[in-house]
């Protein structure tokens, strides 16, 4: 990795990745004045774009436009059942990212489609000894339609610097089921909670302008950005299921039923659920091992699903 | 600050002021009762940590900002930080408490404090429902129109908030007035900097997911003294 004259091993002066983007995305002031523009060839394989468009034909979601650069890979869609859904797994056959990567995936559904995501594989962070990994997602489910948001957990190594942002637009009538999962590290190394920082946003915004954000920033070596009392967990997950088109009463329904499936490993994984400002439900969950949060999810989403649209369960045939 | 600023805004601060934050928890009660606070010091250290992960760069920072408004009477920030407050609250009875409280010191502050347009002003926001109204935002507004700093209304959510917690404490375990006290001073360092720390210009961001997670469970609880 190259590093810039004058650049520190700082939390607080990690640099981003991606060389133009919207001001509204930055967080941080990317280059000083006095340092040399970056070349194009430097963001090759680096800065990977994943742009999707999938939209209802005959019956069945198909993808409508598609756009890759390395390291993303797209397949086609894979249909689980009978119900038309696209199935896509996100595939970045490079492992993982490493400091300077800025992936970004920009996906639309329009009308009607259904669309599940997932990935082969754990979303691998990798040390850093200045720039950050980025992964940047924008979601818009048009009306109508549906997302089913499933990616593997993201490990980040000891040293790695991540950033996360997924902002999830929802039409009038949409629904998203949106699964978030961290470890704390490569446990099987005693590694725990050892990365230099981690952020994680994510953003759901329904047709009426309301909005859901769960936001975290851990940057261990600072007062305020520690892990704490969760350093004794090594994962953390949220789920998220939200639609302007559920009745009360059955996200009640779903709510109890949660609630039960939360309760099912005490002392082995620690989860709640409650309603968020949006139509839905915001549930958090902390486990012990990848196992028990994988159970738990997939009673989760199954509920889910079961509850919204009335149907079953579907292997995501990845193993 | 001069003594009739301190005085105006130690009301609002004050235990006696009639905002309801006596039936409050905050997923403590539930914590309690799942056996992660078992004794004062475990308390003290669930606290401190809510404190310092989960309320400092979220609730404290938009106490500061809404601070700001309630000193310069410019109350667009103050909308959108109470808007994003609302959002980051997941669990449905910690929001709807900091609502609840947050309204309580909107309508006395607006009341009393006429010279202060602002606070009237968003009281007719809160009103009609176009700000949520949390504790934070308008506890800020209130302070930062009385004339108090940033630091010092953040400083001030944060004891508030603390002494909540410790009032309930004593009602859900075998904590006793002087145990509340001694772990009280020890948290007053870490409010400080807190206060200090945050910076205004942060995004809002928040890590607590034990306390986030009794909060949610609190509501299926079978039996509560607390509504939160």
């Amino acid at each position: 990795m190259r590093v810039r004259r004058g650049e520190q091993n700082s939390a607080s002066q990690k640099t981003s990745t991606f060389p133009k983007r919207k001001r509204s995305q930055r967080r941080e002031p990317s280059q000083k004045k006095n340092q040399p523009t970056p070349s194009l060839t430097e963001f090759v394989g680096r800065v990977g774009e994943l742009r999707l468009r999938y939209a209802k034909l005959d019956g069945r979601t198909v993808i409508a436009h598609s756009y890759f650069t390395t390291p993303w890979k797209l397949l086609p869609p894979i249909y689980l059942d009978d119900t038309g859904a696209a199935y896509t797994l996100l595939i970045n056959p490079s492992g993982g990212l490493v400091g300077g990567d800025g992936l970004s995936i920009d996906m639309t559904l329009d009308r009607d489609a259904h669309v599940l995501v997932s990935a082969p594989s754990a979303n691998r962070v990798y040390r850093s000894e200045e720039k950050l990994s980025e992964q940047l997602i924008t979601i818009t489910v048009g009306p109508h339609a549906i997302l089913e948001w499933l990616p593997e957990h993201t490990i980040p190594f000891a040293g790695s610097r991540f950033r996360q942002v997924i902002h999830a637009n929802l039409a009038p009538g949409a629904a998203i089921i949106l699964w978030d999962a961290l470890a704390s590290g490569r446990m099987a190394r005693g590694e725990r909670w050892a990365f230099t920082h981690l952020e994680n946003e994510i953003h759901i915004t329904t047709a009426t302008g309301a909005s859901l954000v769960e936001h975290y920033i851990l940057d261990p070596a600072t007062d305020l950005g520690r892990v704490g009392l969760a350093e004794e967990w090594d994962y953390v997950a949220s789920l998220y299921v939200v639609s302007d088109a559920v009745s009360p009463e059955i996200w009640a329904n779903l709510e109890s039923k949660v609630a039960e499936i939360l309760g099912k490993l005490p002392g082995q994984v620690l989860g709640g659920v409650s309603t968020p400002a949006i139509p839905g439900l915001a549930i958090k969950l902390l486990a012990r091992t990848a196992p028990d949060l994988t159970h738990l999810f997939e009673l989760l989403w199954a509920a889910a699903r079961e509850a919204l649209w009335n149907l079953p369960p579907v292997s995501l045939r990845k193993y | 600050m001069n003594t009739p600023s301190l005085l105006e805004g130690l009301r609002f601060v004050d235990t006696f002021f009639p905002s309801g934050g006596y039936a409050f928890s905050a997923g403590l009660e539930a914590a309690v009762q799942g056996g992660a606070v078992k004794n004062a010091d475990q308390f003290a250290r669930y606290i401190e940590d809510l404190l310092r992960g989960g309320m400092s760069r979220r609730d404290a920072l938009a106490a500061k900002i809404a601070n700001a408004a309630g000193s310069t009477g410019k109350v667009s920030a103050t909308l959108e930080i109470d808007r994003r407050l609302d959002a980051t609250k997941l669990s449905r009875e910690s929001r709807m408490a900091s609502r609840q409280m947050g309204r309580q010191v909107i309508r006395v502050a607006a009341d009393q404090i006429k010279a202060k347009p602002v606070l009237r002003e968003y009281l007719d926001e809160v009103e009609s429902n176009r700000a949520p109204g949390h504790l934070a935002v308008t506890l800020g507004l209130t302070l930062g129109a009385c004339g108090w700093s940033a630091e010092d209304t953040a400083a001030a959510f944060l004891y508030q908030t603390a002494v909540g917690f410790v009032s309930a404490a004593m009602r859900l375990s075998p904590i006793g007035q002087h145990e509340g006290q001694c772990i009280l001073g020890e948290w007053l360092p870490v409010i400080e900097r807190i206060s200090r720390e945050v910076d205004s210009d942060a995004e809002m961001s928040s890590w607590s997911p034990i306390q986030d997670i009794y909060s949610m469970r609190h509501g299926s609880l079978e039996w509560r003294l607390f509504r939160s």
